[in-house]
């Protein structure tokens, strides 16, 4: 009984420190709205055309205006100029004026219609990884357009060679010898998501791990800072009920931080939340309690108010890259993919996104493993508190 | 009280420490501590900072563990208190370490509650404390705001609250204005009064006055302990009399009489003479005054101030006197006792 006493009055003391700072609210709960407000209203998901040129040879069989190149099917690619000159290209490539430059070869028909194959050269002044993949697959795309128009063009200039493809050929039209087969994209998922509503769900995991672990971590390290660690050394509380008021505390503030963003997020950003709403709280209380044990870790490690934010951080920044909100973890080493998937948020991010957008959970391994994640770091937490508690 | 505090000597000591020690990296904070508490008594720790103190309180309230030596608090090592221990003991530490944002009462209601307390004993025990402490008319205001003197309160309401049989206070009266410093020294009586045991530790020598037993401390080891009228007379070596005679006297005279030591001119009428006990020395005082030509016109013990008696024992013990040992409280200067 004294003991549920106690930890009530922890978690009393814990939600009331909080809601005594009004600044501290606001950011709490218009903080992960305004974000994701501001990435709703702000991103378009869309990437700006790559401003290209084409270098086109002198006496090249292919157009020299460079709104022809708008009827190709290369998307994402704005040729802005069309010119012979290659060295006046690669300088507006290098004073980063435009994107690409890409050199089409002079006898590209003629090489085709004696069956050999012209280098295409695509150039680009380009450090981010992720924008140089982007141009590279960009490029290519526009090379199969550009390969497909030489074709055309070749099967159009020349009966006889078209005769020589194919008995019936010539009855063909030259459209679909340069392209005999269509791309058709077909999605299973039940929606085709707005990038707000597919980015808005991973912020809205991002952001509640943050803001438990920062919290959290604050909390008792500014305890221990003030000396207030030494009135639980003295008093009779164990560490299990200081953890457990702890965690309960800063469990329902983010419980009723998730619910107002969850609300707002479905009801003025509109995105779809397709899954039952019980096993959508079941994932962020499951999300919320690996996250809390990790700001305890944390909190324990952490000698000044200083360090544990820095740490604080650093998860921020590990979860932006690891975490598949922005990269997806397939693409990395499995090493570091093993260390992604020991994050809360990764887990939280993938089960959130699958609920919200598909309705279901495509994995669920991942709940569970949510569930031992915040087990292992509770007990640890629990273990590292108790060895504080102890005489110095 | 005296009676009160012998009585309780006789039994078990609440807190008992054998050559307790602690060591930082080297640096020896506190050495070789022997130290025994009575049940019912109030043991003031006085030195200057940096002595060992705080080293010494948070020995044994568990949150420091010591290097070498043996605790015993209430029958138990503070390595392992049991719940129960914990609960009784009342702890105020040096700096505050309460909670800004919640109110004087929550602060208070929160300690109890940790203490065990449920909820109709901690309603009535918070507001007692804070009425005791002066602090009920700023129940409801946040800790934070409240003034250095309130917050000091505030902190011992809270050791207070759930009435502990032990009180280890870590100068509570640092900071405080001398209104305050009285009634914080008059519940501490009065709980002494009702058995409570109370460890203080203090840098104002003077109110070495108000508790049963002084434990002098510096450079982390005791250098004495005892009644503060046992240290007035062991760092004295006895009791010193001021004897004014009704004319001219030459207390050279007095040098011989057995029983008078380290007679002193201090003026034309007036000598001073260091004897074993001031009461038994007035009569023949009278007479060999008489015999030495002389007539007391008075005569009157002199109480050394408790400055000028750690000074001595601080001296005695072979440091010096650190600057902050001869703090003292603006309300208690006078030690001189009136005209017998």
């Amino acid at each position: 009984m004294k003991s549920l006493y106690r930890v009530m009055a922890l978690v009393g003391k814990e939600i009331v420190e909080v809601l005594r700072r009004p600044g501290a609210v606001i950011s709490l709960v218009l903080g992960p709205f305004l974000i994701l407000a501001i990435f709703g209203f702000g991103y378009h998901g869309y990437r700006r055309d790559l401003q290209t040129i084409v270098v086109l040879p002198v006496g090249a069989n292919l157009a020299t205006d460079p709104q022809e190149y708008d009827s190709l099917d290369a998307t994402g690619i704005r040729v802005i100029s069309v010119t012979a000159d290659r060295t006046a290209a690669e300088a507006q490539l290098q004073s980063e004026a435009v994107d690409l430059v890409v050199v089409i070869p002079a006898n590209a028909v003629q090489a085709l219609e004696q069956g050999q194959q012209a280098d295409l050269t695509i150039e680009m002044n380009q450090v981010d990884p992720v924008q140089a993949n982007y141009a590279t697959f960009m490029a290519q795309t526009l090379m199969a357009d550009v390969n497909r128009e030489i074709y055309r063009r070749g099967a159009e200039a020349g009966q006889a060679y078209a005769v020589q493809i194919g008995g019936q050929a010539a009855k063909i039209p030259a459209d679909v010898i340069a392209s005999p087969t269509v791309a058709k994209v077909v999605n299973f998922a039940p929606i085709s998501p707005a990038i707000v509503a597919f980015f808005g769900v991973a912020a809205l995991a991002l952001v509640l791990q943050h803001m438990a672990v920062t919290l959290l971590a604050l909390s008792i390290v500014r305890e221990r800072t003030s000396g207030a660690m030494d009135l639980f050394r003295i008093a009779p509380i164990r560490a299990t009920e200081l953890v457990i008021g702890k965690v309960i505390a800063f469990g329902l503030l983010g419980g009723a931080i998730a619910a107002i963003s969850v609300a707002l997020l479905v009801g003025l950003l509109g995105v779809p939340m397709l899954g039952p709403p019980i096993l959508i709280a079941v994932t962020i209380a499951l999300l919320l309690g690996a996250s809390l044990g990790l700001g305890l870790v944390i909190s324990i490690i952490s000698d000044s108010e200083r360090q544990a934010v820095q740490l604080s951080l650093l998860t921020l920044l590990a979860s932006m890259f690891f975490s598949g909100f922005v990269l997806r973890i397939d693409e990395f080493e499995a090493p570091v993919q093993a260390a992604a998937y020991l994050l809360p948020v990764t887990h939280g991010i993938r089960l959130l996104q699958d609920l919200f957008l598909r309705g279901s959970i495509e994995h669920p391994w991942q709940l569970g493993a949510l569930t031992i994640i915040a087990a292992v770091l509770l007990a640890a937490s629990w273990i590292l508190l108790r060895r504080e508690m102890r005489p110095a | 009280m005296v009676a009160s505090a012998a009585n309780a000597r006789s039994a078990q000591p609440v807190v008992r420490t054998s050559d307790l020690t602690r060591s930082f990296n080297g640096f020896t904070a506190v050495s070789g501590i022997d130290l025994e508490v009575a049940p019912g008594t109030i043991l003031g720790v006085v030195g200057p900072s940096g002595s060992g103190k705080t080293t010494t309180i948070r020995m044994l309230t568990g949150s420091l563990a010591p290097t070498r030596g043996e605790i015993s608090v209430l029958g138990e090592s503070p390595r392992s208190f049991s719940g129960r221990t914990r609960a009784q003991i009342g702890y105020m530490p040096q700096q505050f370490i309460l909670y800004p944002d919640l109110t004087a009462r929550e602060n208070v209601d929160f300690v109890a509650t940790l203490y065990g307390l449920l909820l109709f004993k901690r309603r009535r025990r918070s507001r007692q404390v804070l009425e005791l402490l002066g602090l009920w008319p700023v129940a409801n205001r946040q800790a934070g705001k409240l003034s250095g003197g309130e917050r000091r309160r505030l902190e011992l309401a809270c050791a207070l609250v759930h009435e502990p049989r032990l009180l280890i206070l870590d100068e509570p009266t640092a900071g405080v204005d001398p209104m305050l410093r009285r009634t914080i020294w008059d519940e501490i009586h009065r709980l002494r009064d009702t058995g409570v045991t109370a460890i203080i530790t203090t840098q104002y020598v003077t109110e070495a006055e108000e508790v049963d037993q002084v434990a002098v401390i510096a450079g982390g080891r005791v250098i004495a302990h005892d009644s503060p009228a046992g240290l007035r007379r062991s760092a004295m070596g006895g009791e010193i009399v001021e004897v004014e005679t009704t004319g001219t006297f030459d207390a050279s005279a007095l040098a011989d009489v057995p029983g008078f030591r380290n007679v002193r001119q201090t003026g034309l009428r007036t000598f001073e003479v260091l004897v074993d006990d001031a009461g038994e020395a007035s009569a023949a005082m009278a007479e060999s005054v008489l015999r030495a030509g002389g007539e007391i016109a008075s005569v009157r013990e002199l109480q050394p101030t408790f400055e000028e008696i750690f000074a001595a024992i601080v001296e005695q013990g072979g440091a010096g006197v650190p600057e902050d040992l001869s703090a003292t409280a603006p309300a208690a200067r006078s030690q001189e006792a009136g005209t017998r």
